[in-house]
């Protein structure tokens, strides 16, 4: 029978991930929220590095946190599993972690996806690298889920109020600024 | 990209600069809205444009949520999914 997890806590997902040294990009709903959205999430999605040694690091972790498959089974991560499946699942005590080794709309997995992605600190230690707000409307873009064309439209909002939030020089008295070249580029590479 | 051709294919069919294509694909320049019809009926597709009221209260809502840093956006969302948290 599949577990249910007692109780979503993402900290402690990603601080198991970090105490195993696991490379990896935060996605999904979760990297949604800390980027801005207004939505709710019950699983960390990663999009982790096949460096060297690096699925190795996360099965470990795997193991740190007793995940199972979403039917109880073992769980097997290996280049060949995570490969074969577009999204391994697997089921916490403290959530669900969700394994997308070649998220739609980043071909390349973590390559595309490290290069936006930036550090940010959500408290007890935890720092995970999280995708950038333009590669995560990239990403729910390609997928074109229901929600995720709701949750597109709010990442879009977010890369316009971002643009607004730059700061303007001293003694400006202008009411507002354009966007930048970089967050029109990242608002436009949507659509494509 | 949905289209799956390339700069130059698209060049041919659309009757556009292969340079300015490339310009707007990178971004560094944004072609007109009739461009931008042009070039998706060369790639098979139509444009539909349609007007929607704004969402204000969307908008207010993550115009908050940019003020708070990424930790207080986690918090919050626990917050939610706690048995008696607001959604």
């Amino acid at each position: 029978m599949p577990r249910q997890p007692e109780r979503f806590d993402p900290r402690a997902i990603l601080g198991a991930l970090e105490r195993n040294h696991v490379d990896y990009v935060l996605i999904g709903g979760l990297a949604q929220v800390i980027r801005g959205a207004d939505i709710t999430t019950t699983s960390v999605d990663i999009c982790p590095s096949f460096g060297p040694g690096n699925l190795e690091r996360l099965a470990a972790t795997g193991a740190e946190l007793g995940a199972t498959t979403s039917d109880g089974g073992a769980v097997e991560l290996t280049d060949a599993t995570i490969g074969a499946e577009p999204v391994v699942s697997l089921t916490t005590a403290v959530g669900a972690l969700r394994i997308i080794g070649s998220p739609a709309g980043a071909p390349k997995g973590f390559v595309d996806l490290r290069r936006g992605a930036s550090k940010e600190h959500l408290g007890h230690g935890v720092q995970p690298q999280v995708a950038s707000v333009g590669d995560l409307a990239r990403l729910a873009s390609a997928l074109r889920r229901p929600h995720d064309v709701e949750r597109l439209a709010q990442l879009r909002r977010i890369i316009e109020l971002d643009a607004d939030r730059e700061p303007r020089p001293v003694g400006s008295t202008e009411p507002a600024r354009k966007p930048s070249r970089s967050a029109s580029r990242s608002a436009r590479r949507l659509t494509r | 990209m949905r289209a799956g051709l390339s700069q130059i294919a698209l060049a041919e069919r659309s009757d556009k600069d292969r340079v300015q294509i490339g310009r707007y694909e990178a971004g560094t320049v944004a072609p007109s809205l009739d461009t931008l019809g042009d070039l998706v009926r060369a790639c098979g597709f139509d444009l539909s444009l349609e007007l929607v009221p704004v969402d204000e209260a969307s908008v207010s809502a993550l115009a908050e949520l940019q003020q708070i840093s990424p930790e207080r956006r986690v918090d919050r969302l626990l917050d939610r999914l706690a048995p008696d948290g607001g959604s």
